[in-house]
C-alpha cells in the first residue's frame, strides 16, 4: 500500500458529494428557526440540483483525475453515472414529500437534513475504491435512513420497520466490515486496484470467502433474495415518502457498489461466488415475484416488486464485464423513474396515516382522476416491461446482457416471472377502470407531487421511445470502467 | 415517410378522440378523419421508401419499416377494416366513446408496425404494445365475465411473447449476427446448428401460435369474443390481431430453416386439426359470436396449413387468407352487433325469419357469410384454395384432410343463414339503417377486390413467400452457403445484395 507523494484531494472531483454535505447542514440550521418544512424543501431541492449540475460538468468533461485519496474515492464515469441516479431519486422524493409531511403530521426539522445525508452517503458509495469508503458510505446512508423508517412516531408499525431495519441493517453491516477484513487478511489492501494486483488469478479461499460476505453485506441492502426479508416490512410500515426514497436511491448505492467489486475484484476470486451470485439472483426473481403476486396491499405489492427489480439489475450485474455496466445503470435509471412515479400515484391514494393501499381504494380510479389513472397505467405498464416504455427497453438490455455472458437459462427464469409480474401490475390497472369506485379518494392534491408525477411520466416514456442516446452514452461509461 | 405515416396518422388520431372525450360527434368525425386518412395513405404503400434510423444503437436494434412486401397487402386491408369499425365504434358505445376509438386506433398503428418492422425488437415491441389495448377494450368495455377472459387473455399472450422474446434475444446472441434486422438475421441465424434453431424456433412459435391461434392454445380467443362489447367492434380488433400467423411468415420460418423443418410438420398437423375441429364446434354453437369465434379459428387453421406445407403456394394462400379473413370474419362480428341491437342477445335460437323484415341486411349478409365460407369470387377463396394446393404438394394426405373443412365451413354457412334469417319469423325488425348500409360497403367492396383480383397482392407477398423456401434450400446445403446475396438481395431490395 503506497500513498502517492503530493496530497492526492482533487476537490473538483468532491463538489458534489461536498454540496449534499453543505446542503444538509445548512437545512438542519435553517429547519431550527423555520418551522415551515416546505421552505427547508426548497433548499434541500435547490443542493441537490446543485450537485447535478456539479455532476453533470463533471459527466460531461473528460476532467483528467478521475480519483481521489489515491484511488479511494473515484469519480469515474460509473460513478458519476451512479449519482445521476441518486441525486434524481433525491430530487423526486423531495418533491413527494414537499406536501405530504404537513398532510401526514411528519413534519419534523429533520427530515431533509437526514435525507439528503442518506444521498451522501449513497454517492461515496458510488465512488468507493476500496472497501473502507463503501462501509463508510454505507454507514452514513444507512444510518439517516434507519431513522427515516421510523418517522411516523406514534405507529406501531413505522416504528417496527426502523427497528428491523436497524437490527437486521447492522447485522448486514457487520457481515460486510467482516467480509472486508478477511479480504485485507488475503490481499493486505482495501483498495480494489492492489487487491486486484496481489491476488493471482482463481484467488485464494479467504479471500473469496470475504468477497462473499461483502457481497452478502451489499445483498442484503440491494434487498436481494435471501437478505431480503427486512425489505416489505420496512417497505410498507415507513412512511410512502421515505420508501420512495429507499427503494431507488439505496439500491441505486448498493448495486454501484455490488457493480464495482463484480467488475474488478470478483474475477479474481474462486469462481463459485459468481455461481452463487447467479442462484441468488435467481431466487430473487422467481421470490419476490411470486411473494409480490400473493399482495393484497399496493404498497407491499410495490415493495416486493422492488424486490424482483433488484433480480433483473442482478441479471446485468452479472455480465458486468460486458454489456452489464451499461444495462444495469440503465435499468436503474428506468426503474427509478418508474417506481418513482408509482409511488407518487399512490401517495395520493392513500390517507394522511398511510393506509387504504389496497386494490379496492385503486377501484374506478379511472373515471375519478382519469390523469393519475392514466400516469399510474404507464408506470405499471413499464414496471411490467410492456414497450415501448422505458421498462421494456431495460429489460431488453438486462436480458441482452444475460444471454451474451452466457446465462441462458436465467435469463429464461427472468422472463417467465415476468409473467407473473405482469399479471400483479395489471391488476391494479384493472381495479382503476374495470370496476366502480369503491372509496372516496382524499380530498388532497399537492402540486410538488404532480410536477414529480409529471417528470416521471415524461421520462418514462421519453426513455421509452428513445433508449439509444442514454445507452450511447453510459457505453462511454462502461469503457472507462477499470 | 408514407411508412412513418401509418403509424402517426392512427396515433395523432388516438390522442385527439382520447381529449374529445363524451363528445360523440366529435369522436365520430375524428374517428372518420383518421381511419379516412390512413387508409388513402396506405394506398400508396406499395413502392414506399422504407425508414431506417437508429433506435438503440448500442444493441444493433434500428428503427426499420419496410412498407413493401406482404406489409403492403396486409395494412391496406387493416386500414379498410378499421374505417367502418372506428365509425361504428364512436356511434354505438354507450359510455367514453373516446376511450373506445382512441383503444382501437392505438391498436390499428400497432398492427401497422407488426406488419412493417424490418426489426425483430421493434417488431416484438409493436407486437406486445398492441395486446394492451385489446386488454383494455375487453376490460373496460366487456360484458359481465370479462375479468376471467382478460385475465386469460393476458396469460396467454404474456407467457407466449415472453418467451419469444428470450428467443429473439438469444437468437442474435447465438448466431452472432451484427444487429436485430432482417438482413443481418436472415444471413447469420440459419447457419446455426439444428438442435439450436429447433429451441429457438420453439420460442418464437410459444409466442405466435397462440396469437395465429392454433388448437390447443386458442381458448383465450373464444372467451376474448364471447366477452367483448355487444357492438362487436372490439371483436373485429380480435380478428385483426391474429397476427401469429404473419409472424411465422416473416420471422420465424425463414430466419430458422432447420428448426422449422423440425417443428413445422407438428405444426401442421395441428394446423390441419384446428381447421376441422374449429368448423366441426362452430355448427354446435348456440352464440352468435362464440360461432364466429371458432369458425374464424378454423380459419386460422387453414391458413397454418398452408404455412406450415412450407410450399410457395400455400405461404401465398396463408396471407393471402389471412388478409381476406379480416373483412369476412369483421363484417360477420359488426353484424352480430347490429343484430344484438336490435335483439338484445347474441342467442341464435332467438332469431329466425328476419329476412322478411329485413330483406337488405339479409342480403348483406347472406354475401359475407358466402365470403366467410369460402366461395370462388370472393375474398377466402384464393388464400384458402391455395393454402391447400400448396400443401398438397407436400402432405397430400393432411392437405386432403383439412379440406373436409371446406364442407363443414358450408354447412356451416348456410345454417347460420337459416337460423338468423329463414324459418318462422320470431318478431319483426327493421331494416339495415344508411348507418349500417354505409358501414357494410367497405367490407363488400374490399371481399369483391380480394376475391376477383388476387393477382396484384399474391405477387407482393410472393416476394417474401420466396425467401421462405430460398432459406430452407439454404438450409440443406450449411456448408456451401451460396445463397447469402439471394438472401441479403430479397430481404434488403435498397442495398442490392450488399450487407448493412
Amino acid at each position: 500500500m503506497t500513498f502517492p507523494p503530493a496530497l492526492d484531494i482533487h476537490l473538483v472531483q468532491l463538489t458534489p458529494a461536498i454540496t449534499l454535505l453543505v446542503t444538509a447542514f445548512a437545512t438542519l440550521l435553517f429547519a431550527l428557526w423555520q418551522k415551515d418544512s416546505r421552505q427547508t424543501a426548497a433548499i434541500a431541492l435547490l443542493g441537490v440540483v446543485t450537485a447535478f449540475g456539479f455532476n453533470l460538468s463533471l459527466f460531461l468533461s473528460s476532467g483528467e483525475p478521475t480519483s481521489s485519496f489515491g484511488l479511494r474515492f473515484l469519480t469515474d464515469t460509473p460513478a458519476l453515472a451512479f449519482n445521476f441516479l441518486i441525486l434524481v431519486g433525491t430530487a423526486l422524493a423531495i418533491l413527494v414529500s414537499y406536501d405530504q409531511l404537513r398532510r401526514m403530521d411528519l413534519d419534523h426539522p429533520e427530515y431533509y437534513p437526514l435525507m439528503l445525508l442518506s444521498a451522501l452517503g449513497a454517492t461515496v458509495m458510488a465512488a468507493a475504491g476500496d472497501l473502507v469508503t463503501l462501509i463508510l458510505g454505507l454507514e452514513i446512508m444507512s444510518l439517516a435512513i434507519y431513522v427515516l423508517s421510523a418517522w411516523r412516531t406514534r405507529s406501531r408499525q413505522s416504528e417496527e420497520a426502523g427497528m428491523k431495519y436497524f437490527l437486521l441493517g447492522s447485522f448486514g453491516s457487520a457481515i460486510l466490515i467482516y467480509g472486508a477484513a478477511l479480504v485485507y487478511g488475503s490481499a493486505g489492501s482495501f483498495v480494489y486496484g492492489d487487491i486486484v494486483a496481489t491476488l493471482g488469478a482463481g484467488g485464494a479461499l479467504v479471500a473469496t470467502l470475504g468477497g462473499a460476505l461483502v457481497l452478502a453485506g451489499l445483498a442484503f441492502k440491494a434487498a436481494l433474495v435471501p437478505f431480503h426479508q427486512w425489505a416489505p416490512d420496512v417497505y410498507t410500515g415507513a412512511p410512502t415518502t421515505v420508501t420512495t426514497f429507499m427503494s431507488v436511491v439505496i439500491k441505486a448505492a448498493a448495486f454501484a457498489g455490488i457493480l464495482r467489486l463484480v467488475a474488478t475484484v470478483f474475477p479474481q476470486l474462486q469462481p463459485w461466488l459468481l455461481t452463487a451470485f447467479a442462484v441468488t439472483v435467481a431466487a430473487t426473481l422467481v421470490i419476490g415475484n411470486l411473494a409480490a403476486l400473493q399482495q393484497r396491499g399496493v404498497k407491499r405489492m410495490l415493495a416486493y416488486s422492488a424486490v424482483a427489480h433488484a433480480g433483473y439489475v442482478g441479471l446485468a450485474v452479472l455480465a458486468a464485464g460486458e454489456q452489464g455496466m451499461q444495462a444495469a445503470v440503465w435499468y436503474l435509471s428506468a426503474y427509478t423513474l418508474m417506481n418513482v412515479g408509482a409511488f407518487a400515484v399512490l401517495s395520493l391514494v392513500v390517507d394522511a396515516g398511510d393506509s387504504g393501499d389496497s386494490l379496492d381504494h385503486f377501484a374506478g380510479l379511472g373515471s375519478r382522476r382519469p390523469w393519475l389513472a392514466l400516469a399510474m397505467t404507464f408506470f405499471l405498464l413499464s414496471l411490467g416491461g410492456i414497450p415501448p416504455l422505458a421498462g421494456f427497453a431495460g429489460k431488453v438490455m438486462v436480458f441482452e446482457a444475460a444471454i451474451s455472458a452466457g446465462y441462458l437459462w436465467l435469463a429464461v427464469v427472468g422472463i417467465l416471472t415476468s409473467v407473473v409480474a405482469l399479471v400483479y401490475y395489471f391488476r391494479v390497472i384493472g381495479a382503476m377502470y374495470f370496476r366502480r369506485p369503491e372509496h372516496d379518494l382524499p380530498a388532497f392534491a399537492s402540486n410538488a407531487t404532480t410536477i414529480a408525477i409529471a417528470i416521471t411520466l415524461a421520462g418514462t416514456v421519453a426513455l421509452g421511445l428513445l433508449p439509444g442516446w442514454w445507452h450511447d452514452l453510459l457505453g462511454v461509461a462502461a469503457a472507462a470502467l477499470p | 415517410m408514407t411508412a412513418a405515416g401509418m403509424l402517426v396518422i392512427p396515433l395523432l388520431g388516438a390522442v385527439l378522440t382520447g381529449f374529445a372525450g363524451e363528445r360523440r360527434r366529435l369522436v365520430a368525425g375524428l374517428a372518420v378523419l383518421s381511419t379516412l386518412g390512413a387508409f388513402v395513405l396506405s394506398l400508396f404503400l406499395p413502392g414506399a421508401r422504407a425508414v431506417d434510423l437508429p433506435w438503440l444503437p448500442g444493441l444493433g436494434v434500428g428503427f426499420s419499416l419496410d412498407p413493401n412486401g406482404a406489409a403492403s397487402v396486409l395494412v391496406v386491408v387493416t386500414a379498410l377494416v378499421m374505417l367502418p369499425t372506428a365509425l361504428i365504434a364512436s356511434l354505438k358505445v354507450e359510455e367514453h366513446p373516446g376511450r373506445f376509438v382512441a383503444l382501437l386506433l392505438i391498436a390499428q398503428a400497432g398492427l401497422n408496425g407488426i406488419f412493417m418492422a424490418r426489426d425483430l425488437i421493434l417488431f416484438y415491441v409493436f407486437w406486445e404494445a398492441t395486446l394492451i389495448p385489446g386488454l383494455l377494450l375487453l376490460g373496460m368495455f366487456g360484458l359481465e365475465k370479462r375479468r376471467a377472459a382478460v385475465v386469460k387473455y393476458l396469460a396467454y399472450a404474456v407467457t407466449g411473447s415472453f418467451l419469444m422474446l428470450v428467443s429473439i434475444l438469444a437468437l442474435k446472441v447465438l448466431s452472432g449476427a451484427s444487429s436485430f434486422h432482417v438482413t443481418d438475421l436472415m444471413l447469420a441465424a440459419p447457419l446455426l446448428d439444428a438442435a439450436t434453431q429447433t429451441w429457438l424456433f420453439v420460442g418464437l412459435a410459444a409466442g405466435m401460435a397462440v396469437k395465429l391461434p392454433i388448437w390447443p392454445l386458442h381458448s383465450w380467443l373464444v372467451d376474448l369474443n364471447d366477452q367483448n362489447h355487444p357492438s362487436g367492434a372490439a371483436d373485429v380488433l380480435g380478428t385483426l390481431y391474429k397476427v401469429g400467423g404473419f409472424g411465422f411468415f416473416a420471422w420465424a420460418l425463414p430466419l430458422l430453416p432447420a428448426g422449422a423443418e423440425r417443428v413445422a410438420p407438428v405444426l401442421l398437423v395441428l394446423g390441419a386439426f384446428t381447421a376441422l375441429y374449429g368448423a366441426l364446434i362452430a355448427t354446435a354453437q348456440t352464440s352468435f359470436k362464440r360461432l364466429l369465434a371458432y369458425g374464424s379459428i378454423s380459419h386460422m387453421g387453414l391458413v397454418a396449413v398452408g404455412l406450415f406445407g412450407m410450399h410457395i403456394a400455400g405461404l401465398n394462400g396463408a396471407i393471402y387468407l389471412l388478409a381476406a379473413q379480416m373483412l369476412s370474419t369483421g363484417a360477420l362480428f359488426l353484424i352480430a352487433g347490429m343484430l344484438y341491437e336490435r335483439r338484445g342477445t347474441f342467442d341464435l335460437g332467438s332469431f329466425g325469419g328476419l329476412a322478411k323484415s329485413a330483406p337488405a341486411l339479409a342480403a348483406l349478409t347472406l354475401f359475407v357469410i358466402f365470403a366467410f365460407i369460402g366461395v370462388p369470387g370472393l375474398g377466402n377463396f384464393p388464400g384458402e384454395f391455395l393454402s391447400l394446393l400448396g400443401t398438397f404438394q407436400t402432405a397430400p394426405w393432411l392437405a386432403a384432410g383439412a379440406t373436409l373443412t371446406v364442407i363443414a365451413a358450408g354447412v356451416l354457412g348456410v345454417n347460420l343463414y337459416q337460423k338468423l334469417f329463414q324459418g318462422p319469423q320470431a318478431a319483426p325488425v327493421r331494416d339495415a339503417d344508411s348507418l349500417e348500409a354505409y358501414v357494410l360497403v367497405p367490407f363488400v367492396a374490399g371481399i369483391l377486390w380480394l376475391g376477383l383480383a388476387p393477382a396484384p397482392q399474391l405477387q407482393r407477398i410472393e416476394a417474401q413467400s420466396q425467401l421462405v423456401v430460398l432459406q430452407q434450400e439454404r438450409a440443406s446445403v450449411p456448408a456451401l452457403d451460396a445463397y447469402g446475396d439471394e438472401v441479403a438481395a430479397v430481404t434488403d431490395p435498397s442495398s442490392s445484395g450488399e450487407r448493412r
